[in-house]
């Protein structure tokens, strides 16, 4: 299930991990993702979505398998070093913290001991926070919040983003906006991105989606390989019917 | 701009330290001392500041530090526990009369008693190879409400003056400081502001959540662990020179962070510093309202700093929320 074309940056092998040991939640599960690629993660809750995240960013080890960043074994890089490779972002439903916008991205600096070339405004600029470098994070809509945090990892520079739920709990506009800031993102300074998400319209957006279940993978490919009718019954247990907009798009519709 | 802030409160807190030396029940004139005042400062004015300024950095320091790894504003230095075991075991040896050190008796009891609670609530904050806050606040209330139920239960069976030196330890009794336990508690206390400041990122992201801290790349139950003893230290060398000082290590953070921000590089040293000199003001009053009696310097900090810190919290947004 490896990318044909681009190198591979990130890639899990047969990994298992339970958080109770006798019985698997993710189980045998193997992909991988290339440079430059922007794969949507989707599944019912409690599926294994945030798991294989936290796995794939090394903060749970996995009891079976490997996983590699780079080539290299995960756990063999150093904190500092990994976090310049790989970057994590945990869904955020409850930061409450007493920084201003322009400290939290600061933070993207702290694997450095020598600051790398971007710089802290030139970040807060891409994601278009610069009038509100000042504000603290607490005055923030849900939207700005996250594109604070987005910020933070473009000035981590990894090249690598593994996003849970970017888009839990906001309206249509931000969706929208966090959605075309990360294409951006992945088109203009070719970052790979690995994002979980609910929204099965948005996941039509993606040029590779990866349906799992129970810790294990469905399907993996291009959107409409993958959202099928079918699989999308077998995902999330309940049968949806897939329509097709005059330009083209695919959306699902649903029977009350 | 913080900056001007910042030094503003710096120069405010250095005044301060320097002012209560000759300010008191009789002030002294710095520019003319008669070898009778020489004497007095620098055989107990000066000790006794500079007893209260490292109890007060120690106070500001781990008060910051501990909000930031418990995640929780009503954190303190004392929640932990770790002030009442020491109370607890230099009460002990105050109502038994046991001073087996001499001047050191009770110092030294007060900071075995918690540094063992240190580690007894460290184990029992020990899960799974880490140390998990929930656990480790969790266990220092327990722990408090058994040792303050020791402590009462010891003063109440008690002499009279055994109880009444207790509860004015208690309250923070800086009467009897000197230069002799200053070495100890300097170095104790200077190690821990230390590993607290230069971990100061590391609380910075911890605080955002510890899969943040993960992807920043902090080692997160390292960087917990070193933190929690650098408190553990602080909190320990505080409690053994002059007793427990309520409301510091509770609110300088808070309202040290209404002028600084939330960031930790700047936070901690600053806390500390207003602490101290804090405790350094507190204390003169203390000894000069209704002198020759001295109040314990803990009801002092509580009755000035609480009004403010009220008057701040209607003025301006607390924890940025």
């Amino acid at each position: 299930m490896s990318s044909d074309h681009k190198q591979t940056i990130l890639e899990l092998n047969n990994v298992g991990f339970g958080y109770d040991r006798s019985k698997p939640f993710i189980d045998h599960l193997s992909f991988s993702i290339g440079d430059g690629e922007y794969i949507g993660l989707l599944g019912a809750n409690g599926s294994g979505k945030s798991t294989l995240l936290r796995l794939a960013s090394g903060i749970l080890k996995p009891t079976e398998g490997s996983i590699t960043l780079w080539g290299k074994h995960l756990p063999s890089y150093n904190n500092k070093d990994r976090a310049k490779l790989l970057s994590y972002l945990p869904q955020m439903l409850d930061v409450n913290v007493p920084f201003t916008v322009r400290e939290i991205v600061s933070m993207g600096l702290y694997p450095y001991d020598i600051p790398p070339e971007m710089k802290i405004d030139e970040a807060l600029e891409i994601v278009g926070l610069k009038e509100k470098a000042a504000s603290s994070l607490a005055t923030l809509s849900g939207g700005e919040k996250r594109r604070a945090f987005i910020a933070m990892t473009l000035l981590q520079g990894a090249g690598l983003l593994l996003l849970d739920e970017p888009l839990a709990n906001l309206d249509i506009k931000y969706r929208i906006e966090i959605q075309r800031l990360l294409k951006k993102l992945q088109e203009t300074k070719n970052i790979s991105i690995i994002m979980a998400l609910h929204d099965i319209n948005a996941a039509f957006h993606f040029e590779k989606v990866m349906l799992i279940k129970d810790g294990s993978i469905l399907g993996i490919g291009k959107p409409e390989e993958v959202l099928t009718a079918a699989l999308l019954k077998e995902a999330f247990d309940v049968p949806v019917e897939l329509q097709k907009t005059s330009s083209g798009g695919t959306y699902i519709r649903y029977e009350m | 701009m913080s900056a001007i802030k910042v030094v503003i409160l710096v120069c405010i807190s250095v005044l301060i330290f320097f002012l209560t030396l000759f300010l008191g029940p009789a002030v002294i004139n710095p520019f003319n001392l008669t070898p009778m005042e020489k004497e007095i400062l620098l055989s107990i004015r000066l000790p006794r500041a500079v007893v209260a300024a490292l109890m007060g950095m120690a106070l500001g320091a781990s008060g910051t530090v501990l909000q930031g790894i418990l995640k929780n504003p009503l954190a303190d230095p004392y929640i932990l526990g770790i002030s009442g075991g020491a109370a607890l075991a230099a009460s002990f040896g105050m109502v038994s009369g046991a001073y087996l050190f001499g001047a050191f008796s009770i110092p030294l009891t007060a900071f075995i008693g918690a540094v063992a609670v240190s580690v007894l609530v460290g184990a029992f904050g020990w899960k799974h190879g880490r140390l998990l806050p929930e656990r480790l606040l969790l266990a220092g209330i327990g722990l408090g409400f058994l040792f303050s139920a020791g402590l009462m239960l010891l003063i109440s069976v008690s002499s009279h003056e055994g109880s009444r030196r207790a509860m004015l330890w208690i309250f923070g009794d800086l009467s009897s400081a000197d230069w002799s336990l200053i070495p100890f508690g300097l170095a104790f206390i200077a190690t821990g502001i230390f590993i607290s400041a230069s971990r100061a990122k590391a609380l910075n992201a911890l605080m955002l959540g510890d899969e943040f801290a993960h992807s920043l790349g902090f080692s997160v139950h390292r960087e917990r662990l070193f933190l929690f003893a650098a408190v553990s230290l602080m909190t320990a060398a505080s409690v053994s020179l002059g007793g427990t000082i309520g409301f510091i290590g509770l609110l300088i953070p808070h309202i040290v962070r209404f002028f600084t921000g939330g960031d930790n590089r700047i936070l901690i040293p600053v806390s500390a510093l207003c602490g101290g000199a804090f405790l350094c003001f507190a204390d003169m009053i203390g000894r000069s309202v209704l002198s020759p009696m001295e109040i314990p310097s803990g009801i002092i900090t509580a009755i000035i700093g609480a009004p403010y810190f009220l008057y701040l919290l209607r003025r301006k947004d607390v924890l940025g929320s």
